[in-house]
């Protein structure tokens, strides 16, 4: 097996792997355009609608040249270009001029162009069957076979492509960011569409070698998808975008070289393109769940960690209702507070290593100074709160209960001293019942 | 001897017209089909089958979701292959033979699709275009792999795309009948469902029915849909046989019912010309096109033609029935 | 007994409240108004009531019993905005529709039913255009479709997203008329209303919404100065960032 570092320095492998890369990055940083303004599925029609581009540039280029060679490159990438262009045009014809749902009118091209792509495929594969092998390497893709000439084109492109999502940094901010202020400045929305769309255009002819036309949505949404896991911030986004694209192509490329072996395939390649969307799509997958702020397991977590806060804090709640000098036994606590004997014990355990009940003789506690302040720290919010609620919104007092019980596990201190500062920190709460003060209430 | 050899399009046709004729004297048996006999009425039938069911997909802005499974019915045929065959015994050779097969892959690949979408959608609130492109270019990546790996023998790559139509048996017309009258029957009984689910499905909500529903058998029809015409046409030009039939129909009228009769006139009309037409290529040319390819070119022309007269006489009618 | 009870009702979609503790009633006969700016959950709160939208807590009862037993007296006449107009369908299927609650599965409308959904277009005045399809209907003649479907029902409470949008002063007086006869007929209306300046005028009882509940109550009480500036000052930030904080970890 070929290791991974033999993929960057061997000869053979080398050119392909990094222009792969240097392809996908391409393709992640126009997805992050794309899935900002909710364009992916666009890019999924228009890359069909390349492929019969490809095929009659093919098809052209067989009458001239028998084998395909070092022009076949350029003229496919040239086919392809004006193929999805041409579709691109259709569709926003059909959802003006005929007024089509977009989704129907994305599908209408996608079907239509590939169709006529299949036919002339057809024919391609009985008068030149050279050449139809050759471009049914663009259909899933494969970087393996490019020429170093055809890197050096593809590179120039990677870089016209980077220097425009520089061009248009500013602009997908504002659209970013702001939505609305965005349109209302009409005339540089319909360039930078055009723009955009020009781009999204380039980074599928760039990107087909490598993943394929049909794959090619994919590598436009999965490192974006995955990098917005990670982080809000524009500028990084593009730039883990990139990362990950880049990652996943050279991923990509070594297990389409060494998966079949592991297959016992030795003359087997599997296409660059599936295994680079694979890639793609596992290192989504796990950002969906691993990221720090909104990864599910994290969010999981938290949701747990939070319903027991609460259940802790009624159980003190409680607790202070009966007075400061009273005392309980175990069994008195669990009971009192319907819980089930673990989570009773967990809880019990709990409270004891924070300090918050004290042990007062044999099976006898109660609430030690410090949990007497952590309880009446609760009781204060609910009892804000529910000052908030009648005197501020206009609620009735009777109906204010439910509310607080579950606010006052929220309320954080920025906005327990707003709410006092508002109410101009009352004594009462609506039921006539004392509200804890604020010294009372300090955490130790 | 395939009686059709050498026979342009107009001979074609009065071939056909003449051994048609032979059949209902009872002259002529199924068994002495011809082979693009049996392509004319596969194609015929999946045309039927794909536009009865397209319609709805378009009215409830479900395209895409089918163009998604027309890839990752891929994935469902081959962990059908993979799982289902050993464990059901003999079957004929390879995919494509067995009915129960076929139904199981129908219902795997709508279940992962549905599944992930709405796993990505709700759980993990990624936004819903990416949703869709996610998984579906996801599993067909492993559909892809997969049958590179363990099931090179099917030649599914190939003909998942293209479809064959000269190794048409007259077995998928059996298949391909079930499933042009199931969407049928489907179609008739639910009318009235199908109208209300598609046009305010809020209100459907507020009545008493249960849109989700009847989403989730739309999925499950497509899926089985895509199953019974993949080998003909392959599954991605069956996005076109969903989508062209019907939007060249709405051309014709605005009456739903009108549609849904329409619509699948269309798609067998332009699937019988499309063999004919491929057969006179053959014929007077000697070109050998991809007749799944020709379908969809024609469906095309069809389309142009039906919108022509709406843009040059700018009315927004132009509605004939 | 009231044709409307809400008791702590909440609704939130994601993270950000729509609805927040909304209390109040409306009797029976009442032609009310919901009031409040964009994005307060008025069109929220008519889903909930119908049963479209799932609420996070919170009751409603409607004309004295529990919501889900009564939908078939409710019905929905929606802002003409959500709709798709160039669907397939004719005037007559439209209202047809108001029927399909009590065809049930698998039936199909019979000629009776045709029969009385004519007689609603008649009422309404539309009768002539019973087979045009929907997208060659003008904006009063959109509304008006809609209000024919909900008569069909037979409801006992109506309830209307915005259906004065749009319209020019003739049509606006023609859906008034109708309702007003709703009204005596002993109907209850609810009716989602953005022009200010009509509401006194229009209806009888205002509820004034802004996520949570500004006021509610019979117009001469409750449409005045104090609640206009709470129902259209801005949202109470507070209340967002409480909001926010409970979606984090709810």
């Amino acid at each position: 097996m070929t290791s991974l570092v033999d993929f960057l320095t061997d000869s053979v492998l080398r050119g392909p792997t990094i222009g792969s890369m240097l392809m996908c990055i391409a393709t992640a940083l126009v997805g992050v355009i794309l899935l900002i303004r909710k364009e992916t599925l666009l890019g999924e029609a228009l890359s069909h609608a390349a492929y019969p581009g490809i095929v009659g540039s093919a098809l052209f280029a067989s009458l001239i040249f028998k084998t395909p060679g070092a022009d076949e490159g350029m003229s496919v990438i040239l086919g392809a270009f004006l193929s999805a262009s041409l579709g691109l045009f259709l569709i926003s014809f059909l959802q003006k001029k005929v007024s089509l749902h977009s989704d129907a009118a994305l599908c209408m091209i996608l079907s239509l162009f590939f169709g006529v792509g299949v036919l002339l495929a057809s024919r391609l594969q009985v008068t030149h069957a050279v050449w139809y092998k050759q471009i049914s390497l663009y259909l899933y893709g494969q970087a393996a076979t490019l020429v170093d000439r055809d890197m050096a084109i593809y590179a120039v492109l990677v870089l016209i492509t980077a220097l425009c999502v520089f061009f248009l940094y500013r602009f997908v901010q504002w659209i970013y960011f702001d939505r609305a202020f965005a349109k209302s400045v009409g005339a540089s929305v319909r360039k930078v569409e055009f723009l955009v769309h020009f781009l999204l255009i380039l980074s599928i002819v760039i990107g087909m070698r490598s993943v394929g036309v049909v794959l090619l949505s994919g590598m436009l949404i999965a490192p974006a998808v995955a990098a917005r896991r990670w982080t809000s911030r524009l500028s990084m986004l593009f730039f883990l975008a990139a990362l990950i694209g880049g990652g996943s192509a050279f991923l990509g490329n070594y297990l389409s070289v060494n998966l079949p072996l592991l297959f016992h395939r030795e003359s087997l390649a599997l296409p660059t393109g599936p295994m680079i969307v694979l890639v793609g799509a596992a290192i989504s997958l796990f950002s969906l769940f691993f990221s720090l702020e909104s990864g599910l397991i994290f969010r999981a977590y938290r949701m747990r960690a939070f319903k027991n806060r609460c259940l802790l804090e009624n159980v003190l709640k409680r607790l202070w209702k009966e007075g400061e000098k009273r005392e309980f036994s175990f069994s008195e606590i669990v009971h009192f507070n319907q819980l089930s004997s673990l989570s009773g014990s967990l809880l019990f355990f709990k409270m004891r290593c924070q300090g918050w009940l004290q042990r007062k003789g044999k099976g006898r506690y109660r609430l030690s100074s410090d949990g007497w302040r952590r309880a009446s720290r609760t009781v204060r919010l609910h009892r804000l709160w529910e000052v908030y609620l009648v005197d501020y919104l206009g609620q009735h007092a009777d109906r204010v209960h439910r509310s607080a019980e579950e606010i006052e596990h929220l309320l954080s201190y920025e906005l327990e001293r707003e709410l006092t500062r508002l109410l101009k920190d009352p004594k009462k709460d609506p039921h006539k019942q004392p509200i804890p003060n604020d010294h009372e209430s300090l955490l130790g | 001897m395939n009686p059709y050899w050498g026979k342009d399009f107009f001979e074609f046709f009065s071939l056909l017209f003449l051994r048609l004729v032979r059949a209902m004297k009872g002259d002529l048996a199924f068994c002495d089909l011809a082979s693009d006999e049996v392509q004319l009425l596969v194609l015929a039938g999946v045309g039927i089958s794909t536009s009865l069911i397209g319609n709805l997909l378009i009215l409830k802005r479900m395209t895409m979701l089918a163009n998604a499974l027309s890839h990752t019915i891929l994935l469902g045929l081959v962990s059908a292959y993979l799982f289902l065959f050993p464990l059901m015994g003999a079957s004929e050779e390879g995919i494509g033979m067995d009915l129960n097969l076929l139904m199981a892959a129908a219902f795997f690949t709508s279940l992962f699709t549905v599944l992930s979408t709405e796993f990505l959608k709700r759980v993990a609130k990624v936004q819903e275009d990416a949703s869709i492109g996610l998984v579906f270019t996801t599993l067909f990546a492993l559909g892809i792999t997969a049958v590179t790996l363990f099931a090179r023998n099917l030649h599914l790559e190939a003909d998942a795309v293209m479809g064959n139509v000269d190794a048409l048996h007259l077995h998928d017309l059996k298949l391909v009948g079930f499933v042009a009258l199931l969407n049928a029957v489907v179609m008739l009984l639910f009318f009235k469902e199908w109208k209300i689910t598609a046009f305010d499905s809020r209100l459907a909500a507020s009545l008493g029915f249960c849109p989700l529903l009847f989403d989730l058998l739309l999925l499950f029809q497509t899926a089985l849909t895509l199953v019974g015409a993949f080998r003909a046409v392959g599954v991605f030009l069956v996005l076109a046989l969903l989508v062209f039939p019907p939007l060249a129909a709405r051309r014709l009228t605005h009456n739903l019912g009108r549609l849904f009769f329409l619509s699948p006139l269309l798609g067998a009309a332009a699937s019988v010309l499309a063999v004919a037409l491929s057969r006179h290529l053959l014929s007077v040319y000697h070109l050998a096109l991809s007749t799944a390819g020709l379908l969809v070119f024609i469906l095309g022309c069809l389309y142009l033609l039906l919108l022509l007269p709406s843009l040059t006489f700018r009315k927004k009618k132009g509605i004939i029935l | 007994m009231h044709a409307l009870e809400i008791e702590q009702l909440t609704v939130s979609f994601d993270k950000t409240p729509v609805l927040w503790d909304i209390n109040f009633s409306l009797p029976t006969g009442r032609l009310c108004a919901v009031v409040g700016p964009n994005g307060a959950g008025k069109s929220t709160l008519l889903q909930a009531i119908l049963g479209i939208v799932k609420p996070l807590s919170g009751t409603i009862r409607l004309l004295g019993e529990e919501a889900r037993k009564v939908q078939a007296r409710v019905a929905y006449v929606p802002q003409r905005s959500s709709v798709d107009w160039n669907f397939p369908i004719s005037v007559l299927d439209v209202v047809l529709m108001g029927r399909y609650r009590k065809l049930g599965l698998f039936k199909w409308p019979k000629a009776s039913d045709r029969d009385a959904a004519r007689s609603i277009l008649k009422k309404v005045g539309m009768l002539e255009y019973e087979s045009r399809q929907i997208s060659q209907l003008s904006g009063g003649q959109k509304q008006r479709l809609f209000i024919a479907r909900a008569l069909l029902q037979q409801a006992d409470l109506f309830l209307l997203d915005e259906p004065f949008a749009g319209v020019d002063m003739a049509t606006e007086k023609e859906i008034l008329e109708l309702l007003g006869k709703l009204k005596q007929e002993g109907k209850t209306l609810l009716v989602v209303h953005h022009d200010l300046s009509t509401v006194q005028n229009y209806f009888d009882w205002a509820l004034l919404l802004n996520t949570a509940l500004v006021a509610s109550g019979p117009m001469e009480e409750v449409f005045h100065q104090a609640n206009i500036f709470r129902a259209f000052g801005k949202r109470h930030a507070l209340l967002e960032e409480v909001a926010r904080l409970s979606g984090d970890v709810l």
